[in-house]
């Protein structure tokens, strides 16, 4: 009995969350929403089908979009009102600001649930994989020079990108497989607590011998030259290209996720893992490979949260990524824990919540208030925001 | 003549026997006495201690003020001070293996045993303002004189400065407890100054770590500035030592036109990075800091955008004229102690710890005299006599010029300004606040 976790949860679950499990798999093969599974060749949406795509989405959710801009508005007099004077403008410079944050957040999340929705393991160790790859960036910048050479100017900038980011999601995704292979792959048909346990174990490992290496301080990673200009002021806001490389960043990395789950032989295994292991055996899937290949991915992604957290902010710390993964993790309940496209809406909305949530209610309830709302969304919608929606679908 | 009581020797040990032996052969002033002449007929030894951390977490500061207090009693033995009265120094550690490190309990089990011994005249000590919380009372029950080298935290003395201390509850008995460090609210008037009279800055905005000492200073800071003209935008953030993104406030700081940045809190809780990240928020305005801000972690933190931030910090008394023999009698009286004990320059409260001694010495002298040095027979005149000669005392020392103020407050008020030029931290200036709160440039 290789899969008795989708027969129905330890402690008596029952059918319920017996349907609950299958359909969190169900998102992960579903990551439907931003993107149709199903083209249907209509003019210029054949040949641009990301935009058509995006004009779907946007016209199928047009309400929510109207709301969420009455809502930035209402929230940009509300603060006129409280004694800013520029209300506005302030709104605008925290959206800026909740982008950024969320871009970093949703990467991370992506990993959690990626792991969660083949294995149904709360991998722990997946924002310490974020923190260590913070420091291959740095490794990897001292060994090649890379400071330098982006300092030099654009064309040197793209060259440093370009060698940075796919060696060092290299080096984090060979860890994350490492981790698999060493600490989760003997205990996968052990009772669920074991590998939970064992993830903990690895957290501390890594955090411990980080913190040997690198010391208790704040390591900077000397990438202050790397992107300096400023991009444009809107409304007075001010946005520097450092802004939109973060977001630019996840977003092409979710899209292109997105792209390889639903269009590769190997994104087709790994969906067909994550609805039924025995069957997707059955079917000739090589398992192991696919769970390697889902922790590959899930850690070249942290990498990549890494990288651009460390040219945003220009410092890594030993223990960063224990608390930005907790929040991470968050984020991926929040939107459907095992749906990748809710990994990404969690992961912005947590950003929402921390910065709006500290610009109006007070910095010092930030993270109160980013665990606040998880408990009101798992009361109310335990499948997460993304799941209702595609558990009726399925 | 005062005689011991039995008790007291037995507490006294070995060491005061040899002591007493010493005491009627050498009868007048030494060489270098200034005016131990008027007590050469005083006879008997009193017993001054110090109740330092000095085990633990805190083996790396408190046995520095302890070696300092230490030397001052030798020395004034050596140049019979006290004319034919000898000083027997008694240490204590309020170090615990529970906390590894200072510990209240401890300090007031000390002090407790201290108070109830009658040869004891007086205390240097506590290093921590938790364990002074503890220890006041029980000194001010027991007319027991305590001079603190290093305890900051105004609410020890300054009723309504700090929230979570009632100040005139600690006082149940005299008061006999004083400090020769300054306090921070000192150090926030001078903030407070430089905030408005030397940056210029019409509006600022707030930053504190949430930790006693950072949310504190926040707040003496915020009543100085604004008494001073300035003005608080938006609402002081109060953050997590965790925090690692200032974004969010400092997107409030420059929509509402922040003039100065200021920070409440030590660099271990995100000083540095608040000043790295202003940058990027498209503030260009300064930033200031306390003393919790000044050290090495601030430039790494900060990187390329710690230049121009400025910071107050203690004294740099290792560079005091007054204190240049200080430092060269410690070296030669300690020099076989382990590194970096035989070095009193590597902890600046080693001088503290030395002059606060020094100061009880001189009130004890002092009330000496006024007895026709006899040694009062009841300890607790003669305790009541030295804690008068401290409000009054006037002394010049390694730290500087020092008086008491009515609180027991050091009037020695300086703090040096520092700022970081080419990514180093440079002395700037010192300033001082008088007992009307005007602060002035001193050097």
């Amino acid at each position: 009995m290789n899969d008795e976790a989708g027969a129905g949860a330890p402690g008596g679950g029952g059918p319920a969350a017996g349907s609950l499990l299958q359909s969190t798999r169900a998102l992960l093969v579903a990551p439907a929403g931003l993107v149709p599974r199903v083209r249907r060749p209509t003019g210029a949406g054949r040949a641009i089908p990301v935009l058509r795509g995006m004009y779907r989405w946007a016209s199928g959710n047009f309400p929510a979009i109207l709301l969420l801009v009455i809502a930035l508005t209402v929230i940009g007099v509300f603060l006129q009102g409280q004694g800013h004077d520029q209300g506005l403008t302030l709104m605008g410079l925290q959206l800026r600001n909740a982008l950024v944050l969320g871009a970093i957040y949703a990467l991370v999340a992506i990993g959690y649930t990626m792991v969660y929705g083949i294995i149904e393991l709360i991998n722990f160790a997946h924002g310490d994989v974020f923190t260590a790859s913070g420091f291959y960036a740095i490794l990897i910048a001292t060994l090649f020079g890379l400071n330098g050479l982006a300092a030099g100017g654009p064309g040197g900038l793209v060259l440093a990108l370009l060698i940075l980011f796919p060696v060092v999601m290299l080096m984090s995704g060979l860890t994350g497989m490492i981790i698999e292979r060493v600490a989760y792959r003997r205990l996968r048909s052990s009772p669920r607590l074991a590998p939970l346990i064992t993830a903990i174990g690895v957290s501390f490992f890594l955090e411990g011998f980080m913190l040997t290496r690198a010391g208790p301080d704040n390591v900077p990673t000397g990438r202050s030259a790397w992107i300096t200009t400023h991009a444009f002021t809107f409304g007075g806001v001010s946005v520097s290209w450092k802004d939109i490389f973060v977001v630019a960043v996840a977003l092409g990395l979710m899209f292109a996720l997105g792209a390889f789950i639903r269009g590769t032989r190997l994104g087709k295994a790994m969906r067909s893992t994550a609805q039924d292991r025995d069957a997707a055996l059955l079917c000739g899937i090589n398992i192991n490979r696919t769970i390697s290949v889902t922790f590959f991915i899930g850690s070249a992604l942290a990498a990549a949260a890494a990288i651009v957290y460390t040219i945003n902010l220009e410092f890594i710390q030993w223990n960063l990524g224990y608390r930005l993964g907790i929040i991470a993790f968050t984020a991926a309940v929040l939107g459907g824990i095992g749906n990748i496209v809710g990994a990404g809406l969690g992961g912005f909305l947590i950003g929402a919540i921390y910065v709006f949530g500290g610009q109006l209610v007070g910095g010092e309830w930030s993270e109160a208030l980013i665990f606040a709302v998880l408990v009101i969304i798992l009361t109310f919608r335990p499948v997460g925001l993304l799941g209702v929606e595609v558990t009726t679908r399925a | 003549m005062y005689k011991p009581k039995a008790g007291a020797l037995s507490v006294a040990g070995i060491a005061s026997l040899a002591v007493l032996s010493a005491c009627g052969t050498t009868g007048g002033g030494g060489p270098t006495s200034g005016g131990g002449g008027a007590l050469g007929s005083c006879r008997g030894t009193i017993t001054v201690a110090t109740d330092l951390p000095l085990t633990g977490g805190d083996a790396t500061d408190g046995p520095f003020p302890a070696y300092g207090a230490q030397l001052a009693v030798t020395q004034a033995n050596d140049h019979h001070t006290l004319g034919g009265c000898r000083l027997k120094y008694v240490s204590k550690d309020d170090s615990s293996v529970a906390q590894n490190g200072h510990d209240p309990a401890q300090g007031a089990a000390n002090i407790t045993a201290l108070a109830a011994d009658s040869s004891v005249i007086g205390v240097v000590g506590p290093f921590n303002s938790s364990v002074a919380l503890t220890e006041i009372p029980i000194a001010s029950q027991n007319h027991l004189p305590l001079i603190s080298p290093a305890n900051t935290n105004p609410g020890l003395t300054q009723p309504g400065t700090n929230p979570a201390i009632d100040t005139n509850a600690l006082y149940k008995g005299v008061h006999s407890y004083f400090r020769v460090i300054a306090t921070d609210t000192d150090q926030a008037e001078i903030l407070a100054y430089v905030a408005t009279k030397e940056l210029s800055a019409t509006k600022a905005f707030l930053f504190d770590d949430q930790q006693t000492y950072g949310k504190g200073l926040r707040l003496l800071f915020q009543k100085f500035y604004t008494q001073d003209g300035g003005t608080v935008v938006g609402s002081p953030a109060s953050l997590p030592s965790s925090t690692k993104t200032f974004s969010t406030q400092l997107g409030e700081a420059s929509t509402d036109g922040a003039k100065l940045v200021f920070f409440g809190g030590t660099t271990g809780n995100g000083c540095g990075l608040v000043r790295g990240q202003m940058a990027a928020a498209g503030l260009t305005v300064p930033f200031l800091g306390g003393d919790g801000c000044e050290d090495t972690k601030f430039l790494t933190d900060a990187g390329a955008n710690a230049n121009g931030a400025e910071a107050t910090s203690a004294p740099d008394v290792t560079k005091l004229a007054s204190a240049a023999t200080f430092y060269s009698d410690y070296a030669a009286a300690y020099s076989n102690l382990t590194a970096p004990y035989n070095d009193g320059k590597k902890e600046p409260y080693t001088a503290y710890g030395y002059d606060a001694m020094n100061i009880l010495i001189k009130a004890i002298k002092a009330a000496l005299i006024n007895n026709h040095a006899k040694v009062p027979a009841d300890i607790m005149t003669f305790r009541d006599d030295v804690i008068t000669q401290l409000h009054s005392v006037s002394y010049d020392g390694a730290i500087g010029h020092t008086t008491f103020d009515t609180n027991g407050d050091t009037t020695n008020t300086g703090f040096t300004l520092y700022q970081v030029q080419s990514g180093a931290w440079a002395t700037k200036e010192t300033l001082a606040v008088d007992t009307s709160g005007n602060v002035s440039v001193k050097s």
